[in-house]
């Protein structure tokens, strides 16, 4: 009768910035008989997780703490490009903000709202509002990706159009500013539409 | 060295560079402005009454809070407050909290702007409570349930429509579904509700719609009514339909053209009982 060993062997690491990732090999061997056994797992076990070590070393992309808000106060439009399409789990992970593929933002254009980790979901306008309120208030870069982490579990990048309006309202609250609306009111207006 | 002091300016020169005189924008701005901008009380105003848009968008003719917008603005900024907490701090407010947000946010009213409450203040902040309290007893909210947005202002660009940037603020969101309270002498009926709050209902499903990129799942009014036992009234609406999109872009329309016309008429009715600027109506012509 042929006996079927299945061995798997599985590491996850932790990484800087909250991430991790893990990685995980599995394969199945016929033996002749169960005497073989014993011997085989230790063949097995040693072969695993040399070749699991080798492979987790190459830990590809890892978020810096300004992942998300990376542009902030530097190039806004650089290009990271691929390497992060080799990250696999953890928190540093991307997440959909958005329950379909493009959002078409007022401003006309059309956002990705996965892929490209540099691309903002919301618009130009918004992006440039959290921009500013970050530099003219010395807000700390991270405190404002924790926040849109507390609020949404999402990047700020990965905001869509109502959830950066309401993080924009959160950083101005923080640094004591009336709410966004008030651009709305007319010169002389007392009321503010609503 | 003389010529020197003399390219200085003096003081008031000085001042009056940093602060440049602003003048206040002539009538025909201000149109122009509200042409580029509607919010759904700015177009609601203008349907109900355009005279009275005009008083009070156009001329800005100032009057007093009446003691029912301060009450419903002070149960407003408390649900505000207790929708954040349950949403960032994972927890509901004590009754105890949540009067102290009351409190708060009413002081916060009447330090901004007083109001001639006739002797009646502390009854009308009782009354507020009891709206609040009769909320928090028959709205049996889950903590599980998580705000996607609290008193949210959003934008949404209409410009492909040929339609102004539309504006609005929404009181909450969750599951999908709009939230937006509201305190009333009388409780509302379903089928009048829902014509008679359509031109909001529908720009907040605009404005939830633009800003996610999908549909809402409903609207909800919650109605906190101000009856001697105090009342909560939910009323469920669908979210919107498309010939409820086109009518109120039609109305929208409307209001484009009518500003462009200059086209400030009364409609004297009912709605004029409770109209701020009754006297300067009267004087009309
Ligand atoms: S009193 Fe009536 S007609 Fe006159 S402005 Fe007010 S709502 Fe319009």
């Amino acid at each position: 009768m042929a006996v079927t060993l299945s061995a798997n062997y599985s590491k996850k690491l932790g990484l800087p910035g909250f991430s991790s990732h893990f990685f995980s090999v599995s394969v199945e061997v016929e033996l002749t008989d169960l005497s073989q056994v014993q011997a085989e797992c230790a063949k097995l076990y040693q072969l695993l997780q040399q070749s699991v070590d080798k492979e987790i070393k190459q830990v590809g992309f890892v978020p810096d703490e300004f992942f998300g808000i990376d542009a902030i106060g530097q190039g806004q439009d650089t290009q990271q490009g691929g390497p992060h399409q080799q990250h696999q789990n953890g928190n540093g992970s991307h997440r959909n903000g958005c329950s379909q593929g493009h959002h078409k933002g007022s401003d006309g254009h059309s956002r990705s709202s996965n892929g490209n980790s540099d691309s903002w979901n919301c618009t130009d306008g918004q992006r440039g509002f959290i921009l500013r309120i970050v530099n003219e208030n010395n807000i700390d870069k991270q405190e404002v990706e924790d926040l849109s982490q507390q609020l949404y579990q999402l990047g700020v990048k990965h905001l869509n159009k109502m959830q950066a309006s309401q993080l924009i309202e959160e950083l101005l609250a923080k640094a004591g500013k009336p709410s966004g609306r008030t651009r709305w009111s007319q010169p002389r207006n007392q009321q503010q539409p609503s | 060295m003389n010529s020197l002091l003399a390219a200085i300016p003096p003081r008031e020169k000085i001042q009056s560079i940093e602060k440049p005189e602003t003048k206040p924008p002539s009538e025909a701005e201000t149109i122009a402005g509200l042409q580029k901008i509607v919010s759904s009380s700015r177009l609601g105003t203008f349907l109900q009454c355009r005279l009275k848009f005009y008083y009070r968008y156009v001329a800005q003719i100032k009057k007093a809070k009446t003691a029912a917008l301060f009450l419903g603005n002070a149960v407003h900024e408390t649900l505000k407050a207790w929708n954040k907490t349950r949403w960032k701090e994972n927890r509901l407010l004590s009754l105890k909290e949540l009067h102290d947000e009351f409190s708060r946010a009413w002081e916060e009213q009447s330090k901004e702007e007083p109001v001639n409450w006739e002797g009646e203040e502390e009854a009308e902040k009782l009354t507020g409570w009891r709206l609040l309290e009769t909320y928090m007893r028959q709205y049996g909210l889950y903590l599980a349930i998580k705000p996607e947005a609290v008193e949210v202002p959003i934008e949404a660009d209409l410009g492909n429509h040929g339609l102004p940037k539309l504006v609005g603020v929404l009181d909450l969101v969750q599951q999908r579904r709009v939230v937006d309270y509201k305190t009333s002498g009388t409780t509302p009926k379903e089928e009048q509700s829902a014509h008679t709050h359509e031109v909001q209902t529908c720009t907040y499903a605009v404005l939830y719609r633009e800003a996610n990129g999908q549909r809402e799942l409903g609207i909800e009014l919650h109605s906190l009514v101000k009856l001697k036992n105090p009342k909560l009234s939910i009323i469920e609406l669908p979210p919107m339909s498309d010939s409820q999109e086109t009518r109120l872009f039609h109305l929208m329309e409307a209001y484009v053209e009518g500003l462009e016309r200059k086209d400030f008429v009364p409609s004297p009715g009912f709605g004029c009982m409770s109209c701020e600027f009754f006297d300067n109506c009267r004087r009309w012509s």
